[in-house]
């Protein structure tokens, strides 16, 4: 990702000197067309000074042969070869520019890419090992419930088997006990309003034959 | 007339009860005191004989008394007065009403086997579902179905179990 970006400022770099390099040039030839040569430093200043009439002479008829040449149909011609040559330029370089910015796109994107791939897959690695954690303690937890489970559940079926055991006695006994209560109850409740005291009589009469004696006696001592 | 004593004196069948013997009483006062009042009233005067219950005139004929004589009629009533202070009497609880025909039988068997002037006083008791419940001056009988599955209950438990097995 940084070496990208600084290929990227290295050739907006080179694009701009080149730029501005064609504008000094170009600029040069514009504004500075009659600039003084510095003349060498002689020995002799009075040679030197008759020169420099000869040649502020010369000059001047330079001028005016430059002027001559350099006129301005010439400087316009110069300034539209210029703004040719620029424009030239400056769309070649865009091409390469324009070149190198989809080179760097692809890259980027592939960079982006497999950035993003690794950090996902990074992630999702990380997601996945937790979600493996969690589901190792939901299953250690089911585990321990599920044994809490079975272990309760048989000791609340020995407590119930106990209790149901200990009932059946209990019910058990108890009819037992009131075995005879209960069998008179049925049978009362089933055919008490059909037994006829008449058909009773010969039991009782045989009950109080067999209970004579302690009656008769009883009924002499109260009497 | 035949003056019985009070040992030889014969209740009727019909007379079964303390409450049966009770109100003959009250029927031969009422008859006593009408007798008194006739004998005191004009000679002509209507009056009206009270009824008297089949018990009382069972009662006067077995034992040959006469009620138009005010010495029978003393006596007859104080045989009865003695009779229902001192009578020996059996409670018996049955399971229903019993009908009258099963008390003359009991009453029968009774004044033969026990006491020729036994009363009894009836009871009605429920839950005996069957038989009935003797209780003396002293002493108590259960003769019910209960009683009988109480006594039977080994044998109960025993048919109970195989029937189970």
């Amino acid at each position: 990702m940084g070496t990208t970006v600084v290929h990227i400022v290295g050739y907006i770099l080179i694009v701009s000197a080149i730029v501005f390099g064609a504008l000094g040039a170009i600029l040069a030839l514009l504004h500075d067309p009659h600039k003084p040569k510095k003349s060498a430093k002689g020995s002799a200043k009075a040679a030197a000074e008759s020169q420099a009439e000869s040649s502020q002479a010369y000059s001047e008829v330079a001028e005016k042969d430059v002027e001559h040449i350099f006129n301005n149909e010439f400087r316009e011609e110069l300034r539209n070869r210029g703004r040719l040559h620029f424009e030239k330029i400056i769309g070649e370089n865009a091409m390469f520019l324009q070149q190198d910015l989809r080179l760097t796109t692809s890259q980027l994107n592939d960079y982006m890419k497999q950035e993003i791939t690794r950090t996902l897959k990074d992630e999702f690695g990380k997601y996945e090992e937790s979600i493996m954690d969690a589901k190792q303690l939901a299953i250690d937890s089911i585990s321990k419930t599920q044994q809490a489970i079975e272990e309760q559940r048989e000791i609340l079926g020995k407590q119930l088997k106990d209790q149901v055991a200990s009932e059946k006695l209990r019910l058990i006994t108890h009819f037992e006990q009131n075995m005879a209560e209960i069998i008179n109850h049925y049978v009362l409740a089933a055919i008490g309003d059909q037994i006829d005291l008449s058909d009773q009589l010969e039991y009782i009469l045989n009950d109080l034959e067999t209970n004579k004696k302690a009656i008769l006696e009883d009924i002499q001592n109260g009497a | 007339m035949a003056h019985d004593t009070k040992a030889e004196f014969q209740l009727p069948l019909s007379l079964v009860t303390i409450v049966d013997l009770s109100r003959t009483r009250r029927e031969l006062a009422a008859v006593d005191e009408f007798m008194l009042q006739a004998s005191v009233r004009k000679t002509g005067a209507r009056a009206q004989l009270p009824k008297t219950s089949h018990a009382l005139e069972e009662m006067v004929r077995a034992n040959g008394y006469n009620l138009l004589e005010a010495n029978d009629r003393t006596h007859l009533i104080e045989i009865l007065t003695q009779l229902q202070k001192k009578a020996p009497t059996i409670h018996m609880s049955f399971a229903v009403d019993p009908p009258a025909a099963a008390l003359n039988r009991l009453i029968t068997w009774l004044r033969q086997e026990i006491h020729p002037q036994l009363l009894l006083q009836v009871g009605l008791q429920p839950s005996i579902a069957a038989g009935c419940i003797v209780r003396t001056g002293s002493k108590y009988f259960d003769f019910s179905l209960r009683k009988h599955f109480e006594t039977n209950e080994k044998l109960l438990l025993t048919k109970l179990h195989e029937g189970v097995v």
